[in-house]
């Protein structure tokens, strides 16, 4: 049936292809949009986070890991982190809860599978790279980024990497409230464990999704370098993240998704 | 109430657990995911000690996943309240106002709602405890309990309210992001000189009351009575918006 589907709309020529993921990213942008709060939110969301955390921290007595002078600092730099994470992880969640059944009818005009992943991806793309943005933005307002680049480099491979899981998570339990609570529970504790506030040397941390990028943001942030190994992991979990979540995503979305 | 109107609210607590029970995979997240939560926090602190502020006891050195201990325990109660109030109140409204329609009266649901959101949270608040427990068992056991029952309730009210008056995905990121930042950060027991805001958060009376629980025989409540105000608070505030939702 799907086979019959994608022979009568046919596969089209590239510059087909390209309209026709143009015409879905800008209307899953549009969706977006449309709703204010959720604009307010991209701004809203990174001041109160980094700013937040950084008061939070502020109090905290002196401990034997960590850079007294920083607390403050340290503070905003998880905040950026947990923000573009999260963000990044409900967008992808809501982006493929919300796509599942408007997908279905787009395959019958004549989506490929592929053309329909690929539009909620860049829609999940376009969207962390707006809040890392907007999130270096106010950790640069109030603390000094040695590397601005490699900032945003690492800041966005931690969004990028939970926008991805987002959009697992949502095709596997596509249901706003599990789908919510397992992103709220992997992001809160992955964030706060890979926060470098505590003195820890589990090696099974090295496989939580934000232990590279969290490392590569506080490098740049800081010292600003950027460690080849830490780089070369982030990359390569991104890399291993993009596979399966393509590989599961197209097959779970095939015929109406597990929710049909 | 009259004896048809509690039967009314009895009924519409039992479609709330079977519609519990019939989804099997939110059952299933209930009990995983604080085990998850708490048993990651288990396995990876170290033994290390740190310094902490205990009512009636001042500054002590205790286990660092004693102090998470008695942090966690209430930090699921928020997490799995605060959704449960988001999502029970949204999918519900539909439902609801056909209810109202049908002779029930918007206080009998608005009860039975919150019980479920309740039930959520002592769920969350169980498993939590009994996974702790390999490492760390708190002195008043009951005391953390009815502390982080009623930060469970009081985020609850937070994520009814957000999904109401905000949307859905505001609330999700609000439900998410204020309970972090409230009980690991700001009533965190390691700060030495409470921040000023730290008292206005929702947490901050149940985490001094559930800290003196997991290192005190003798816990002092007082601060609950704090916290049972600000429930007060937002339980008027997210029925007032409920009441509002039924109308439109």
């Amino acid at each position: 049936m799907a086979d019959a589907r994608e022979a009568r709309a046919g596969p089209g020529t590239a510059a087909d292809r390209g309209r026709r993921l143009r015409a879905g990213v800008s209307s899953h942008v549009r969706a977006f949009v449309r709703t204010p709060i959720n604009v307010v939110l991209l701004v809203a969301l990174p001041v109160v986070m980094v700013e937040g955390y950084g008061m939070a921290m502020e109090a905290f007595p002196s401990l034997p890991f960590l850079d007294a002078g920083r607390m403050v600092e340290m503070g905003r730099v998880n905040g950026a982190v947990y923000t573009v994470a999260f963000f990044a992880g409900v967008l992808g969640l809501f982006q493929v809860i919300s796509a599942l059944q408007a997908d279905e009818r787009l395959r019958i005009c004549g989506y490929s599978r592929a053309e329909l992943f690929a539009s909620r991806l860049v829609t999940v793309v376009l969207g962390t790279l707006v809040i890392t943005l907007v999130s270096l933005a106010v950790l640069g307002w109030s603390t000094p980024v040695e590397a601005p680049v490699a900032a945003f480099g690492g800041l966005a491979l931690a969004g990028l990497i939970y926008g991805l899981i987002g959009m697992l998570v949502g095709a596997v339990l596509p249901r706003a409230l599990e789908g919510s609570l397992v992103i709220v529970f992997v992001v809160d504790a992955d964030d706060f464990l890979s926060s470098g506030m505590l003195d820890l040397d589990a090696a099974i941390l090295n496989a939580f999704p934000l232990h590279f990028p969290h490392q590569l943001f506080r490098d740049a942030v800081f010292d600003g370098t950027v460690a080849a190994g830490d780089a070369f992991g982030g990359l390569a979990y991104l890399l291993i993240v993009l596979v399966v979540v393509s590989v599961l995503y197209i097959r779970l979305t095939g015929d109406g998704g597990v929710a049909a | 109430m009259s004896r048809s109107g509690s039967g009314r609210l009895v009924t519409a607590f039992e479609m709330g657990l079977r519609e519990y029970a019939r989804t099997p995979v939110l059952l299933a997240l209930l009990f995983f995911l604080p085990a998850y939560f708490v048993g990651v926090f288990v396995y990876v602190l170290p033994a290390s000690e740190v310094p902490v502020t205990v009512p009636g006891t001042g500054r002590t050195l205790v286990a660092t996943i004693e102090v998470y201990g008695v942090l966690l325990v209430p930090m699921m109660g928020a997490l799995i309240g605060g959704l449960a109030g988001l999502f029970v109140m949204l999918t519900a409204q539909e439902a609801d106002g056909r209810l109202v329609v049908a002779g029930y009266r918007p206080v009998q649901l608005v009860l039975a709602r919150y019980a479920l959101i309740a039930i959520a949270g002592l769920v969350a608040i169980g498993v939590s405890l009994a996974v702790l427990a390999i490492e760390f068992v708190p002195e008043r056991i009951g005391w953390i309990v009815a502390a982080s029952l009623l930060v469970g309730l009081i985020y609850g009210m937070l994520g009814t309210l957000s999904g109401l008056v905000l949307s859905r995905l505001a609330g999700v990121y609000t439900m998410l992001m204020l309970p972090m930042i409230d009980v690991f950060f700001f009533q965190n027991p390691m700060v030495e000189e409470v921040h000023w805001i730290a008292p206005y958060l929702p947490a901050h009376g149940v985490v001094e009351v559930a800290t003196d629980a997991g290192f005190t025989a003798t816990v002092t409540v007082d601060p609950l009575l704090g916290s049972l105000g600000y429930f007060a608070l937002v339980a008027l505030l997210a029925t007032a918006a409920f009441y509002r939702s039924l109308r439109t």
